[in-house]
Order: structure tokens, then sequence, then C-alpha cells
């Protein structure tokens, strides 16, 4: 899993932004979505991630997987991560 | 948390990429930098918003290292997206090395042209250094009204450049300026970018500023012609969904003006001496590249759309439609 080719993702203060300059859609990230989309860019494995974030987010319940899942799900709708 | 990590899918950059629609606070730097590298250009067309054509280079166009300067800021901010425009920017001596400088260091770039110089070999090494698409402008289904609008321009030599993008591989991206005597080709244009290969169609109302102002009782289309030109683009748009991407723009230059005073995108415009516009379509300039760095005009940016000046200009506009004939005498904010 990676970042599609247009998609490019950069910090802002409240999170992220992801551009999507084949469509020239703009896409507004929490800090959250944010953290998501740069493990994914450093090439963490689906499989990993929601542990990551887990350790990230100091979660230590069962809340943030199927979180992690429906914002993946999102990101492959919208064309921006590639497997 | 993460339920609300997409802060919701936007429109394009030009609507909705600006600290209001994301909701969140102030973007750090633009999205996207629209540079019109050289205001030379080797056709003299009646509508070029820029006054651009032969020997028309502005005479303090940036230097090399202006160039490079500025370029490294654009990688340095992390400016996702940069477009080079002109003037015909396939003519700058630097038109290479710019798009290989530029192309190595991952920001994604698009070349607007009038696709006149586009050989088989330079759209290969287009395709080489990874170009994001090559935007073309063709103005006509035909030879005939082409030729007429593009003075020193030759229809099937546009056409052959586009073929070239196609074989080499490059995504092809077609701009269409409607005129009084095109304006009724329109379907047939659709077709043909599709036939040709692109991947997007882009249109909208032919602005009355540049070379515009002195040929618009030749260029003008009617009301109702712009309402056919409208209604076929809203079935094009159907007919090759899925295939390729027909955008226009039905909104009058008033109406986007105004809601842009709301919503600024962020979107910075590079004049090809680094002097930096709110907008196209106001004479407002928010910052000089060759004085200020990329950081300091995007904060300037950022209020300049709040100066009263900027309104008052876009409501005088109501009154006076032509005053649009004065985008090139730049006001300093």
């Amino acid at each position: 899993m990676k970042l599609a080719k247009y998609a490019k993702f950069r910090a802002e203060k409240f999170g992220g932004v992801l551009f999507e300059t084949r469509s020239e859609k703009v896409f507004a990230l929490n800090p959250t979505g944010a953290a998501i989309v740069r493990e994914i860019g450093t090439g963490c494995e689906e499989s990993r991630l929601i542990g990551r974030m887990q350790e990230l987010f100091n979660d230590s319940g069962e809340a943030i997987g199927p979180e992690v899942v429906a914002f993946l799900a999102n990101l492959r709708k919208h064309g921006l991560i590639e497997d | 948390m993460a339920s609300n990590a997409t802060g919701g899918a936007v429109d394009s950059v030009l609507t909705s990429a600006t600290p209001a629609a994301t909701g969140s606070g102030d973007l750090g730097a633009p999205l996207y930098i629209a540079w019109q590298v050289t205001n030379e250009c080797n056709l003299a067309c009646l509508h070029c918003i820029e006054e651009s054509g032969p020997g028309k280079a502005f005479r303090d166009e940036l230097n090399e290292a202006q160039i490079f300067g500025f370029l490294d800021q654009v990688v340095d901010r992390q400016i996702p997206y940069l477009s080079f425009s002109g003037g015909e920017p396939t003519l700058h001596p630097l038109f290479f090395r710019m798009v290989e400088y530029v192309c190595a260091r991952n920001t994604q770039l698009k070349i607007e042209t009038n696709g006149h110089g586009l050989t088989r070999e330079k759209c290969e090494r287009l395709q080489r250094l990874g170009i994001k698409a090559v935007q073309v402008s063709l103005d006509g289904a035909s030879r005939e009204t082409f030729n007429r609008m593009r003075v020193r321009g030759d229809f099937d030599q546009a056409v052959n450049g586009i073929r070239n993008l196609h074989a080499a591989g490059v995504p092809i991206e077609i701009n269409y300026s409607p005129t009084l005597f095109n304006v009724h080709e329109i379907g047939l244009a659709v077709d043909l970018a599709y036939e040709l290969g692109a991947y997007s169609f882009y249109t909208g109302r032919t602005m009355y500023t540049g070379n515009a102002v002195k040929t618009w009782h030749r260029l003008a289309p009617a009301e109702e012609q712009y309402a056919e030109f409208f209604a076929i683009l809203h079935a094009k748009s159907d007919e090759y969904r899925g295939r390729m991407r027909v955008h226009f723009h039905e909104m009058g230059l008033l109406e986007e003006l105004r809601y842009r005073l709301h919503h600024p995108a962020a979107l910075l415009i590079v004049l090809p001496n680094g002097l930096v516009k709110l907008i196209n379509a106001l004479p407002f300039v928010c910052g000089d590249l060759r004085r200020q760095s990329l950081t300091q005009i995007w904060s300037n940016f950022q209020t300049a759309w709040q100066d009263p000046r900027v309104a008052r200009f876009v409501e005088d506009l109501a009154a006076d439609p032509a005053k649009t004939s004065s985008l090139h005498q730049w006001v300093y904010l």
C-alpha cells in the first residue's frame, strides 16, 4: 500500500492536506488522518497500521481499528492510495 | 479521531482548497502555483488575456538565479502542484532545465502550451521527465476557426503536437476559449479532444481583457450562444463520464469574483517578472519574488483579499464590466 502517483500530502497545523493533482481535488485531514497518511508514506504495511495508530494515540481499546479501516476505504474510494 | 479524519472530500482546488474550506486554520503554503514563465509567444491570439505575442517578453523577466531560487522555495515549501504557462512557456531558453529541476524534486508539473513546438522528441523527453500533464489550447474543431483565432497559428500543427504527446504517453488536457466564430463547434471540439487522447477538457467564458479588449466586437458570443454552449457541455460531460473529464465554468466573472472574496483559492499567480497576483481576473499584486520570500508573499496573499480596494474593484465591475480592460495596470497591495 502506498500513496497514489498523483496524491501529494503536506502536513499542516490542523493536520494535513492531500491533493490529488490529476482530478485537482483537495482533501483536508485532521491530525489522525494526517498521521495515517504519513505512516502510509513511510511504507507502513496495512496490517501494522492499526497497531501503529494505537501506539501513536495511546489507544489501548478497540476504538481506533474500525476507524482506520474505514478511513483506508475512503482513501481507496477517492483513488488516493494504491496497493 | 479517525472517524473524522477526512474533513470532507472537497471540490476542485479552485473552489475549495482554501483555509475556509479546510475549516481547520490556515494553510501554511499555497497548493498550486500558476507561473507565467515568459510573456513571449510565437502566436498573437485575438483573445490572449496576457497580451502575449512575438517580441512581447517583459524586459524584467526573472533571470536564471531568480528562477531557480524560486523553484527551490516551491520545493522547500512542499507546493504539490505547479504549472508553467505564458506566453508560450516552451520558448523560454531554460524551459527543459526548469522542467527537469521541478520533476526531479517531486513537485507535479503541468505545461500549458499552444502545442506548436511539440515535436516527437520533445514529447518523449517530457514523458521521461515525468511531467504530470500538458494542456494544449485547441480553440476550434476545424482549421478555419482555429487559424482565425490563433493568429500565426496552425490547426494541423497543434493537432500534430497533441498526437506526439499521445504517442509518447504524456497525459493530455485540452483548453478551449469560446468566441463568436467557434462557439458552435464546442461539441465537435470535445469529441476531437477525446479522439486525440485527452483525459480532461477545460473551457469557460472568454474574458474581456488583454488582446480581447481590442477585438471584442469580433469575439464575444451572445448570451443565447453561451446558453447553447453550456447545454452542449452538460450533455458532453455526461457522454464522456468515466472516459474524459469535461470541466467548464458557467459562472460569470462577477459572480466568480464575489465568491472568491470570501473563498480565495490556495493558488498564486506568478507573472514573468516575479510579481504575484491575487487572481488573474483582478489587477492586484500581493508580492514580488525578486524582493520577498514565498512565505512572506503567502502571508500577504491571505490578508490582501481583505483589503477594501479589492472588494471595491469587484463591486465596481458590477456597474462597469469593462473595468477588466485595466487588469494589466497592476495595483500593489
